[in-house]
């Protein structure tokens, strides 16, 4: 052997996903989900002032005093031109009207040229209503089952179903790894989320396919070769390009993140980490996981007694 | 198609043309200094509204069908990214939507009268009493008359609308009874006969698109109060400032490393993927900025995919190119080979990723819906840009004699063979 074999080191693999998974895990049972103003609903407090007042200097105080998801925006009234600031609250409860008035007298101590006054309190429903949220599950469940059938055809020569399932083991796994994130880092689960949980569905899937491309045009031309070494051959061979586009990718969401970092630009930090991580997360499950993964299933189909090949694939679903 | 030496400096023009549009806009196409961006990254208005005339709390219900008629309302608008939210405990709706690119032009006090339009719907007789209000109505949806085949609007009332409305018929039968929102009449047609059965139909109305109008008129006025903004005001993006400013800046900047990436690694192959990379940009710009699409950051992060994966066809197809070379093959022939090999896999996995992004486009709405606009069309440019525009460039410099060097076109990855 010439080069380095996943299949033969698939048990480490195996071993550091599932240690992702339970540090996961357990920092979810630790940090719990910090759902966002937009799935769980919450309070909005605006607050009238003057001169110049900084939304986030507020947002970050008023966080660290509740110990809540707070999201400020500055507002100006189209009428009469007063500057307000709109802090979102993210929780189901709302505030009582002690707590209300202790915040109150903290921002004037705080920011006390501001002259902040409190001008409205609404307690609301989470912005994403039922209907939203169920549409848009039936749509990415509904994405999914389109992939695993067009893989199911397009790699029939290689065991379609096995190649369909992998690639979308590898997109769970990088979903989790992305979600996992999100609670170690205590990064909130609202709108952004969503738009990175899509595009690594999106990257995932583009990547693993490329390598059961690659199995497939291996075992025309290798038909005597055992499946581990063509997989391995055809992850080594397209292992570079798998490479260089994540460090095409990671070089891109890395400069967001550190320009948003200096910034302190929080919102878009909190969307270029997740983005980071699960981007690394698809290259490697592509490599170290989907291909070792399809070769077992392979290795699993030969062994088992009955016998036409193409016959065990259709119903070892 | 034929390839000459002249080829490739033609789609270096084409591409050098739509980068400017793209950029600056060009001959009245917008670019993206026209682009419309969303509440997130712009900001917008924020409008808070409140049930006008109404001496009792809205019940949950009512807020959720005033939601709903201002979220319908807003898709008709084409504005995706907006939030919409009701506070039960003060009986309010809370809408927030971004501003239109068009400044200028744009009343936000228009717009939010507009949208609270969601007025009291009566059918009073001809001396303008009221007989039945909108409540009343239970459904209001076009169906097409299956003998006359004309669209017909057909409404259902509940069973208070059923006596009231059989009362109004049987007394006004011959007579037109109008159908007003607010003061203003929307339509008046004549009763043939009284109707006692809870259902009715409207005929006579026009095309499909009227009658719609007209179902949608009636059923978004079955609220029993109109809407009015309590107080309005502008609002700050929820990313926060600057965050586009932030984008752009590691945008321009990752791009320039993506390029030193490729030129260094894949050298020819290298150059031309970067020009068929700045095809790919500027057609997902302009596929953005001239339907003026509302860009938001799941959009942007449609375009970072998209864009990903045009990174990554022209790595597939420049790694091919360099291991036909490796295996002994002339550049020309690497080329073709290169590129047939590369073609399955990026044609697999781009299909792929359409199949999520039409399924998104479908079923999805708001943020997703943008999402899934700029996903797809980068990778159908993809298709043009990393495939064709690529090829033919390839095709055309490898003609010239001092660029046909195998050494040119061998990348720094190891050939690895059994």
């Amino acid at each position: 052997m010439k080069f380095f074999s996943f299949y033969k080191h698939r048990k480490l693999f195996f071993l550091i996903s599932a240690t992702l998974m339970l540090i996961g895990i357990i920092s979810l049972f630790i940090n719990g989900v910090q759902l966002d103003i937009q799935f769980k609903g919450g309070a909005i407090l605006k607050y009238s002032y003057t001169g110049e007042l900084h939304a986030d200097a507020v947002s970050d105080f008023v966080s660290k005093k509740l110990n809540r998801l707070v999201n400020a925006q500055e507002t100006k009234d189209l009428t009469t031109g007063e500057m307000r600031v709109s802090l979102d609250l993210a929780g189901e409860y709302g505030m009582t009207a002690a707590e209300q008035n202790d915040l109150n007298t903290s921002l004037a101590t705080q920011f006390p040229d501001n002259n902040l006054t409190s001008v409205e309190t609404s307690l609301v429903e989470p912005f994403f209503g039922k209907q939203f949220l169920e549409r848009s599950i039936i749509a990415v469940i509904l994405a999914m089952l389109l992939i695993l059938v067009y893989e199911w055809i397009t790699f029939r020569k290689i065991g379609g179903l096995s190649a369909g399932v992998t690639a979308l083991a590898a997109l769970f796994h990088d979903l989790l790894v992305v979600f996992f994130t999100c609670v170690i880092a205590r990064i909130p689960i609202g709108d952004t989320f969503v738009a990175v949980a899509l595009s690594i569905i999106g990257y995932s899937i583009n990547d693993t396919i490329v390598i059961f491309d690659r199995i497939r045009e291996n075992s025309r031309r290798l038909p005597k070769e055992p499946v581990e070494m063509v997989a391995d051959l055809s992850i080594r061979q397209s292992m570079m390009r798998s490479i260089n586009t994540n460090a095409a990718v990671t070089i891109s969401v890395g400069l967001i993140y550190i320009f948003a970092a200096r910034a302190s630009l929080e919102s878009i930090y909190s969307f270029a980490l997740p983005m980071l991580v699960g981007s690394i997360s698809g290259c490697y499950s592509t490599l170290c996981i989907a291909g070792p993964l399809w070769v077992m299933w392979q290795k699993h189909k030969a062994k088992a007694p009955k016998a036409p090949a193409s016959k065990t694939v259709a119903t070892a679903a | 198609m034929r390839v000459n030496k002249v080829t490739f400096w033609l789609v270096l023009a084409a591409v050098l043309l739509m980068t400017w549009t793209a950029f600056f806009g060009f001959l009245g196409i917008p670019g993206a200094n026209k682009m419309r961006f969303g509440i997130d990254i712009r900001g917008g208005v924020d409008a808070t509204f409140q049930p006008v005339n109404l001496d009792r709390m809205p019940t949950q219900d009512e807020l959720e069908s005033a939601r709903s008629i201002i979220e319908t309302r807003l898709d008709q608008k084409n504005i995706l990214d907006r939030e919409v939210t009701i506070d039960a405990t003060n009986g309010d709706v809370i809408v927030r939507f971004p501003w239109k690119s068009d400044e200028t032009d744009f009343n936000p006090q228009k717009a939010i009268a507009e949208l609270g339009e969601t007025a009291k719907l009566t059918f009073r007789d001809e001396s303008g009493n009221i007989l039945v209000e909108g409540k009343d109505v239970t459904k209001s949806v076009v169906e097409k008359n299956s003998q006359t085949s004309a669209y017909e609007v057909s409404l259902t009332f509940n069973d208070e609308g059923t006596t009231k409305f059989a009362e109004a018929t049987k007394n006004n039968v011959g007579k037109k009874i109008g159908i007003y929102m607010d003061d203003t009449l929307i339509k008046a047609p004549v009763v043939e006969d009284a109707i006692y059965s809870g259902r009715a139909s409207i005929s006579n109305i026009g095309t499909y698109a009227d009658a719609n109008d007209l179902a949608q008129k009636i059923a978004a006025g079955a609220l029993p109060f109109s809407l009015e903004a309590r107080n309005y005001s502008t609002i700050s993006p929820s990313l926060g400032a600057g965050a586009l400013n932030v984008m752009v800046d590691a945008g321009m900047l990752a791009f320039a490393f993506i390029c030193l990436l490729m030129l260094i690694y894949y050298r020819l192959p290298g150059v031309v993927a970067c020009i068929s990379l700045l095809l790919q940009v500027s057609g997902v710009l302009l596929a953005l900025s001239i339907p003026q699409i509302t860009l938001t950051l799941p959009g942007i992060a449609g375009v970072i995919l998209s864009i990903g994966m045009g990174v990554d066809a022209n790595v597939i197809i420049s790694e091919r190119i360099s291991e036909e070379i490796k295996s002994g093959k002339t550049t020309t022939q690497a080329i073709m080979i290169g590129f047939k090999n590369a073609f399955s896999s990026v044609f697999d996995g781009n299909i792929t990723v359409m199949i999520v992004a039409i399924i998104l486009m479908i079923l999805g709405s708001g943020s997703m819906l943008s999402f899934a606009y700029s996903l797809l069309a980068g990778v159908i440019l993809n298709f043009l840009a990393g495939v064709t525009a690529s090829h033919l460039m390839m095709r055309s410099l490898c003609q010239y004699k001092k660029l046909s060097r195998e050494s040119f076109y061998q990348c720094l990855s190891r050939r690895i063979v059994l």
